[in-house]
Parts: C-alpha cells; structure tokens; sequence
C-alpha cells in the first residue's frame, strides 16, 4: 500500500451514471499513481449513509431525469453531511445533474420542479424545446487554463454571487446560454456540464484538482513539486 | 401487489388466447386493388388481412425479427417480414402490398421490426396481436433520449391494444412497469441455481425496482440490468418464466450452445445477447405452436442471417469487425471475445459522426479494463476519434500503445499484428471506413458495404 491515499466516495454511481462521467475517477486514479498515491472509490447510494470525515474527494454524476428524481427524494438524508464536507472545504466534482442537486431547485422538461439541498445557491431552469449539445471550449479566469468537452444539456443554470463560473465560454453555451460562463466554483466544489468526461479531457484540471485534494489532506507535502513531471492528457 | 397477481392470471390466458382466437380465425383474401395509393385508411385495411407480430426494444431487434419469421415459417405458410427503415409505415405498406399470399385459410402473419418511437403510430394503424419486448439499454443520448422516456413510447403503443399478447423478456426489470392488462409469456434465463445476492455494476442503467424505485439486487445477472432479480424492500421479484434458457453447454465467438427448457440447441453466433434473441424466437414458436424439431431445423438452417459479425482474411489475419456503439453493447463484445481463447490482437476505432452518436464519452462506462484478461498479445487505437479511445486505454492500464489516425494505417498496422487472430471493435463510420480500405486493398472481394 502506498504511504499516501484518497478516499472518494462515489455519489449515487449506480444511479447518476449515464455519460461516463466515472471517467473522472479513473483519470485522478491514472495521475495519483503516477505520484505514488492510493485512490480508493466507494459508491454511497440510496439508503447509505455519506461520512463526510471519511472522504476527501466526491463525485457527484448526470443522471437521466428519472433516476434523478429518485436521487432527489433520497438526498436529505445525507445533505447535512454534504453540507458539513463542502463548507470544511472537501474537494467536490458535481457533473451536470450532480451540481444542479446542490442547489436550490431545478426544472424538469416538463416543469416538475425538483428541489436540491441547497448547500449553493444556484438554481437551474428549463428550456423546454431545446437542448444544448455540441463540443464546448472555456477559459478558467484564475489559471487560464483552457478546458474542452462535450456539453449536452436542457437545463439552464444560474449562479449566485458566492459562486463563480469554472470558466468563460470561448465556443459552445455553457451555463446558460446567456452569462458566458460554464460551470461553477464554490470554495472546493467544481460544477461543470462538461462530459467526455472533464477530467480524462483537461489533464490540466485533473491535476488541479489532484492538488487540491492532496494539499487539503497531507499539508506539510509540497505536492506542486511531485505533480509537476507528470505529463496531462488532453484532447 | 398487483403487477405480481396479474402475471399469474394472464400467463393461464396466453397461449390459450393466442393459439385459437388469433392465428385461426380464417383470414380474407387480400383485395387485389390496393396497389396504388397509400393511405391510412388503406392501411388500416389491410392490416386487418394480417396478424402482426411486433418486435421491439433497443438492441436486437433485427435478428430477433429474423429468427422469429424463420421459426415460424417451419409450421405456418405465409410469414412476411419488414426491414426496419425511417419510413416505416409507408415501407410496412409496401411489404404488404408486394407479399404473396399462398395459403387462403389463414391470415398471414406479419413479423415487424419497430423502432420505440413508432410503436405507437404502428399499433394504432395495425393493431398488433403481439408484441415481442427485447430489452432497453441506453443509447447515444443525444439522439435518443432516456430509458424510462424510451419504455413510456412503447406503452404508449401498447396500451393501444390491451388484448394483445406480450412476449416479454422477463430478466429486464424494465417491462415489468406500467401495469399493463395483456397477456403475457415470459422468457429468460435460469441457467444457474438462484442463490446469489448481488448488485448489478455501477454503470448499469435500469435497476430500480417498479413498484418503489429501490435499487434491486439480483439472484444471478446475465448481463447489464438482466437476470433473477429480486427487491429487498417489498416481494417484488422476476416472475415466473415460461420459457427458459436452462444452461449454457458452450459459448464461443462463432456458436453459442445451449440448452432451452432441457433440450439443447445451437445458434451459429456468438453472445448472450444473440441467445435472448433465440430465446425470444423459441418462446414465440413455442407458443404459437412450432415444435422443438422444427425449431431445430430453424436455428441451424442458416449461417447468414447472423450477420454482422464477419471474417476479413487480410493476409495471414482472420479479422473479426465488431460493432460498438454503447457501453451495454461494448461490453458484449469484450465477453464474446473472452470466450475465445487463443491469442489475439485488439484494434479499437472509434468515431463520432452522426451514426456513431456525437458524445464519445459513453466509452468510459464500457468495461475496456477486461481486455487485460483475454490472451491480447497487440492493442491499438484509431479512427477520427483516436485521441479518446486511445486515453481511454492509457489510463486503464494499457499503457502506451500504438494509435492510427488514418485508416490507411489502420489497415497497414492490421497486416502487421503479431496474431493471426484480430479483433476490430469499431464504432459504424469506423466500421464503414475500414471496410473500404479493405476493399480498396482487394481483401473484400465483391465491395459490399455493411448493413
Ligand atoms: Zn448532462
């Protein structure tokens, strides 16, 4: 066993899993063996319970309309917990649905309003005869990284004054469609609607986010020195 | 439960209902003057000259359409059949308007292949006697929507014709929503003893139990969302099957030999995907009365209406084109391969076109990590989309290997692989490109194109 491991719980994997968004694990997993670092996954479904101690990485997937309403009804029971894990600052990925739940509300196609837990404030509203589809490019404002995917989404997301956008759109529509940003941050959690999945495209940001994890949980490490030789894989 | 008591009333009905109430009711001949315009009417007219067996589902459908006209041909006269195309009702017209009929006495029967979003429309126009359920896995979704959204078309369809028989596969726990009304057969697999108390994989869709929405647990799987499963929140389970797959004597890359309900029979096929296809073709003539001989003789008469999967001598390399387009289907293919175990080497294409669906990120909830255990001496990666399949397998252990964005090279790194045992898993594009380099090399002979 390696000297140093992440812990990541897998929200719902069984349930909000239709884009391949898993991909994300397998790629923090690819990079954190790379710098001799142990990734473990559990998935914490419906009717488990979420520790938030016991995690230093969540991911938080899309899911079909169906599936999320049932992974709303079900998600009280562990807001709490996610509330505690976000506001210490846990490292969170939430992939479409998966960030539109930690919200206050989302609209369905056919207007069922379906409340989040409300640990952010952003809120998500629907276009009813649209769909937003196609390949993205974005720009992160504090890195300059820039960012590609696949977006493929009807609802449409608005972020609060607390939360700032992953990136500027520079191709695609992002969020809305409207403000040009795509995705969000708040404290450690990243909202995106990328799929492709964002972190197996933008190496860049999975080491970013690798960073984040591992400076959060084993500070005396300077952890930028043993990430830097490690080659990203982006296309 | 309601759900659970209905099964139990209509599968004492089923065969009964079908049998006499439906295939010998003494047809009519067809009114020789529909031959010019169509139109609704019309063909609601001569839907009525014909009994209509409707085949749906995601996967499948094609040769399970195929296997049943073929089974049933071994008894009855007149079976017609339709190839699935997007001008559906105007094709089914054409096919009925251009079938000869022999036998006088009784209704033809019509075997149709649907697309989920025309059930409806078809039902309503036709109004089937049957319908026969395949499966629903998902699909590329940027064209073709949800799960439960796909089910809710078909019972749209369904629902049209509450006196129609369902041949269902009963291992999906999908088509036990809705509450239908109609009789119903039930087909799937008990294949092994129902011991076992697991969860399907993560990367399944469809599991949640209808009658509460709890994640079911399964007795055994067969594969994706299918087998024996069971709720542990209420009595909700599989019902019980009419028709079954009762082992499975040997599965290969080219046959696949099993045993239905104690007999046993071959498809000369491989996959568990393509023995729910049999099985499903089997309950259909069982229940309208085909025997097991004749049954027999449908599944071994031909090798060609398999399809799909053909070998390429290029060189001294048999090469294999597997299709993929979705994680369920992709994964099939990587337990096909297993069951061969020679060495081999592995040439994954992948695309993004239109026909291969534009989101290639459905290849990350496809199991690629099994290759590790299937004697692969030589891996490779192409296509337009090379770059994604090739991370893909870089970051599941692969390491790095050898990638080709053209399918020139494709074809050039082929004749070189160091088995002569080939494997291409390729998306459609990929698939239809490849095939014509091959051809443009002479290694296919007559320049067909695929389906
Ligand atoms: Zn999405």
């Amino acid at each position: 066993m390696a000297k140093y491991q992440i812990n990541a719980a897998h929200l719902y994997a069984d349930l909000m899993n239709t884009y391949g968004d898993y991909g994300n694990l397998v790629a923090l997993r690819y990079y954190a063996q790379q710098i001799g670092v142990d990734f473990n996954v559990d998935v914490v479904s419906i009717g488990d319970e979420f520790h938030d101690q016991k995690y230093d990485f969540v991911l938080f997937g899309g899911g079909q309309d169906y599936e999320e309403q049932v992974v709303a009804a079900d998600l009280p029971t562990k807001s709490a917990a996610i509330k505690r894990y976000i506001e210490a600052d846990g490292p969170f990925l939430g992939v479409c649905g998966g960030f539109q739940l930690l919200g206050e509300y989302f609209l369905l196609a056919d207007g069922t309003r379906v409340e989040g837990i409300s640990a952010m404030r952003h809120y998500t509203l629907n276009q009813p005869h649209n769909r937003f589809t196609g390949n993205i490019r974005i720009q992160s404002e504090e890195t300059g990284q820039i960012y590609v995917g696949f977006e493929n989404h009807q609802g449409r997301t608005f972020i609060a004054d607390n939360e700032r956008p992953l990136g500027n759109v520079l191709s695609g529509n992002g969020n809305n469609g409207e403000d040009h940003g795509e995705g969000l941050i708040y404290k450690n959690v990243f909202g995106t609607y990328f799929h492709g999945p964002i972190l197996t495209r933008n190496g860049n940001l999975a080491l970013r986010m690798l960073a984040i994890i591992l400076k959060r949980k084993y500070p005396e490490i300077d952890w930028k020195a043993k990430l830097a030789p490690v080659e990203p894989e982006s296309f | 439960m309601t759900i659970k008591s209905s099964f139990a009333k209509m599968v004492g009905k089923s065969t009964y209902f079908v049998l006499t109430k439906v295939f010998h009711r003494g047809g009519t001949s067809l009114p020789g003057t529909l031959a010019m315009k169509i139109d609704p009417n019309v063909l609601q007219t001569m839907a009525n000259q014909y009994n209509v067996i409707l085949v749906t589902g995601t996967n499948g459908k094609t040769l399970t359409t195929t296997l049943i006209t073929r089974v049933l041909r071994e008894k009855y006269t007149d079976v017609i059949t339709n190839h699935s195309g997007s001008n559906m009702l105007q094709g089914i017209t054409g096919t009925m308007l251009s079938a000869k009929v022999k036998d006088r006495t009784q209704k033809p029967l019509l075997v149709l292949e649907v697309d989920e979003a025309n059930v409806e429309e078809v039902s309503r126009q036709l109004k089937p006697k049957a319908f026969v359920l395949t499966n629903i896995f998902r699909d590329q979704l940027d064209r073709y929507g949800e799960i439960y959204t796909t089910y809710e078309k078909i019972l749209r369809g369904i629902r049209l014709v509450p006196e129609a028989t369902l041949f269902v596969n009963a291992d999906s726990p999908i088509f036990m929503r809705g509450d239908l009304p109609n009789p119903r057969v039930n087909f799937g697999f008990n294949h092994v003893p129902a011991k076992g108390d697991e969860r399907a994989p993560h990367n399944t869709d469809g599991i949640l139990s209808p009658t509460d929405n709890s994640i079911l647990s399964y007795h055994f799987r067969t594969f994706a969302n299918q087998g024996d499963y069971f709720s542990k929140t209420d009595d909700f389970k599989r019902p019980t099957l009419d028709y079954a797959v009762t082992k499975l004597n040997q599965l290969t890359p080219k046959f696949s030999n099993f045993d239905l309900d104690g007999e046993t029979y071959q498809i000369e096929i491989g996959g568990m995907y393509n023995i729910y296809n049999a099985l499903a073709a089997y309950t259909v003539g069982r229940t309208l009365g085909v025997s097991k001989t004749q049954i027999h003789h449908a599944f071994e008469s031909n090798e060609q209406i398999f399809g799909r999967q053909e070998q390429i001598q290029v060189k001294d390399k048999a090469v294999t084109i597997v299709l993929i387009k979705n994680p369920v289907g992709a994964n099939q293919v990587l337990e096909m391969m297993k069951t061969d175990p020679d060495p081999k080497s592995v040439m994954v294409l992948l695309n993004a076109n239109y026909a291969d669906g534009i989101d290639t990120s459905w290849i990350w909830d496809a199991e690629f990590e099994d290759l590790k255990d299937m004697n692969v001496q030589a891996l490779a990666t192409g296509g337009e989309r090379y770059k994604d399949v090739y991370v893909r397998l870089k970051m599941s252990g692969f390491g790095d290997h050898p990638f080709y964005p053209s399918m020139k090279q494709v074809v050039g790194a082929i004749e070189k692989m160091p088995t002569k045992n080939v494997y291409v898993m390729a998306t459609y594009t990929a698939m239809l490109q490849l095939r014509e380099q091959l051809a443009q090399r002479g290694y296919l002979k007559n320049h067909q194109m695929g389906e």
